[in-house]
């Protein structure tokens, strides 16, 4: 059977489709909590320094000798760790050119150890704090605030000006979001490949019953069903119906050309005996015509009336019949049909095997191999059944005299005949070799261990 | 030996009809499946001949009918459905025999006297009764090798008595076997046909059972 090119498959369409949608949602999903991670870190970071910034302002007075100093330490003990990654220094504003710093890091944190932290020239309003990202010790990237303040001071007029600088080690700030980002993408990939394992259950789950369908029209073809059968969802169940109604009209169809065929048989047959009887008896040229052509007409009739109805049935998917039954009643029609000549008639052991076909061109076949081994047989006939694989095997078996290997071919040709003396149309092994050919079978003719001719059918099976 | 003809084809009827009397058969006939079942319940046949496609009932329920009342004399299905499907279904309705058309007469008055043969027990078409031979092929019938000439109704009468011969038949026996239905039966008596039949057989042949009928029976 030729199979048409698929166009695309389904479940790569919906797997695909899901996969997709999977990893875009994911990877949005990603981007959006990893911002937004990133985002309060920074705020947490910035609010940090801003902490430390204010606690600074807050301790910053002058001594006696006004110079600045911190009335407090500040609470933070990194800030007292050298290097720790978060620093705080003074700067003195007041009598330096704008923006350049009289004096830097008049005050710093013990964490800055001999280090000064540079800030690029600023000069912000008092009070306004200003961030900037900086240089830090052994080479770290800082990020810093810092606020200008003015402390009233008797000995100079209008106070002195001191800018406040904290500053944090950025790594500080992007240490946890890398470590946020790791654990969130790994989280993210175990939910993205759970759900593309549960799409593809989804799909194999849910093309289940296509499956099915498959499964099922293979038993049509293969003739175990002659419907299709089983529930099927409701998206597919008027597949299924269509089809169904389909096989019906099919049937219907062969039914009819069956019984048409038959009719016009039986039209046809009534006339020609009534021309053959009128004959009888009588042996002028004009008698032998008609009973030549009687002959000749009937012959045809029979044969084209036998392959119209196998050709009509050939083909019809679903047709199965158990040889049983078949071989069963033919033996029976057989014994009473050539009671007269008391042959021993036989099947050697029971027929299990199914023929995919139908009963009537079963009959057809059998029963005309059976007829010709009757009418040859000096007192023995044998049916043998087997199978082969994908095919029936029948065997007919006389113990009549049998055809010379060499006529064989001759008697397969339409209206050959081997002997003209026994009745019978002369068509009924060209017959047999038709209708089996329709099959994808063929008729064999061989020597019989019982003496004769042994006929041997192969036929295809059913499951 | 009396014959029922159901056939539908008033040609083919009256052709096959000419046949059978030729051959020294009585035959009654019917042209519809009805009629025929009917003729067939009710007189007693030697053989039927049955057509299939009749009209108002079709050959094979006519058959099966009969066979379920018990009428089990021959049938002989004559028929243009010749495909084996058909054949089996015949045979399976109770049919002794299936003749498909076209068919040459000669072939279905042979079949027919096997079948009459087969039904009353005879293996050959060669009919034996002490020195009286009975040829049903062709309907010759000698005494000691001697030819005997019969007229129809003798014909009839001897072959009846020779399928069943050794047994005692009576009268009306006789009667519904030899006579078509439409017959006027009281005008040729049972009792003349066997008066001239004895004349022409070696006595004793033909016995007379007093009360009960004839037998035809070997000499001893």
């Amino acid at each position: 059977m030729s199979r048409l090119p698929a166009r695309g498959s389904l479940r790569i369409r919906l797997l695909a489709g899901t996969v997709c949608w999977i990893a875009v949602s994911i990877a949005v999903a990603g981007w959006g909590l990893s911002s937004l991670f990133r985002r309060h870190v920074e705020l947490q970071f910035h609010a940090g320094l801003q902490t430390h910034l204010d606690q600074l302002t807050a301790h910053l007075a002058l001594d006696g000798q006004g110079r600045p100093t911190l009335g407090a330490p500040l609470s933070d003990p990194r800030l007292r760790r050298p290097y720790s990654g978060l620093y705080w220094q003074v700067d003195v504003l007041d009598g330096g050119e704008r923006a350049q710093p009289a004096s830097i890091g008049v005050l710093r944190s013990r964490s800055l150890w001999d280090d000064v932290l540079i800030v690029p020239p600023d000069d912000p309003a008092d009070g306004r704090v200003h961030r900037h990202r900086l240089a830090g010790p052994n080479d770290s990237r800082l990020g810093m605030i810092e606020r200008a303040v003015r402390i009233d001071d008797d000995a100079a007029v209008g106070g002195r000006r001191f800018r406040l600088v904290v500053a944090a080690d950025e790594k500080l700030m992007i240490e946890p979001v890398a470590r946020f980002d790791g654990a969130l993408w790994l989280a993210l990939g175990v939910l993205g490949g759970g759900l593309i394992v549960a799409a593809l259950v989804q799909v194999v789950v849910g093309l289940a019953p296509l499956r099915r369908l498959r499964v099922a029209l293979a038993q049509v073809r293969d003739g175990d069903r002659q419907t299709l059968e089983g529930a099927f969802p409701a998206e597919v169940m008027p597949l299924v119906e269509e089809f169904n109604s389909v096989l019906a009209h099919n049937a219907a169809v062969v039914e009819r050309a069956r019984t048409q065929a038959g009719n016009l048989a039986h039209a046809l047959k009534t006339p020609l005996s009534i021309l053959a009887n009128a004959t009888a008896g009588r042996d002028d040229e004009f008698s032998r015509l008609v009973v030549a052509q009687v002959n000749s007409a009937s012959r045809q009739v029979q044969y084209h009336l036998a392959r119209a109805q196998a050709a009509a049935a050939v083909g019809v998917p679903g047709a199965r019949t158990p040889l049983q039954p078949v071989v069963d009643g033919l033996l029976r029609t057989m014994r009473r049909l050539h009671a007269a000549r008391a042959l021993e008639l036989r099947l050697s052991s029971p027929a299990a095997a199914v023929f995919r076909g139908e009963e009537q061109d079963l009959q057809e076949m059998l029963g005309n191999l059976l007829d010709n081994a009757c009418k040859w047989a000096r007192s023995r006939v044998e049916v043998d059944v087997g199978q082969d694989g994908q095919s029936v095997i029948l065997c007919v078996d006389d113990d009549g005299q049998g055809i010379d290997a060499t006529a064989r071919a001759a008697v397969l040709r339409r209206g050959a005949r081997a002997d003209q003396q026994t009745p019978g149309s002369g068509l009924g092994l060209a017959i047999v070799d038709d209708l089996a050919q329709l099959y994808g079978g063929h008729l064999q003719l061989d020597d019989s261990p019982l003496g004769g001719l042994r006929a041997r059918l192969t036929l295809p099976a059913a499951r | 030996m009396r014959i029922l003809l159901i056939e539908d084809d008033a040609m083919l009827q009256k052709q096959v009809l000419a046949g059978l009397r030729s051959a020294a058969y009585v035959v009654d006939t019917a042209d519809n499946g009805v009629d025929g079942h009917h003729l067939g319940d009710t007189s007693p046949y030697d053989a039927v001949v049955l057509d299939l496609g009749l009209p108002r009932l079709d050959g094979l329920s006519v058959l099966r009918r009969w066979r379920a009342v018990g009428r089990d004399m021959p049938v002989l299905i004559l028929t243009a459905r010749d495909s084996w499907h058909e054949k089996v279904a015949g045979i399976d309705a109770g049919a002794d025999d299936y003749l498909t058309k076209p068919f040459h007469m000669e072939e279905l008055l042979a079949r027919l006297r096997a079948l009459i043969r087969r039904a009353v027990g005879h293996a050959s078409s060669e009919l034996r009764c002490g020195p009286l031979w009975l040829d049903t092929r062709n309907g010759r019938a000698t005494v000691d090798g001697q030819a005997l000439v019969l007229t129809g109704h003798e014909y009839r009468l001897l072959a009846y008595l020779m399928h069943h011969r050794e047994r005692v038949i009576s009268r009306s026996d006789l009667v519904e076997h030899l006579y078509a239905q439409d017959f006027d039966r009281d005008s040729n008596t049972v009792e003349v046909f066997i008066g001239r039949l004895r004349k022409k057989l070696p006595p004793g042949l033909i016995e007379t059972v007093r009360g009960l009928g004839y037998r035809l029976t070997a000499p001893t």
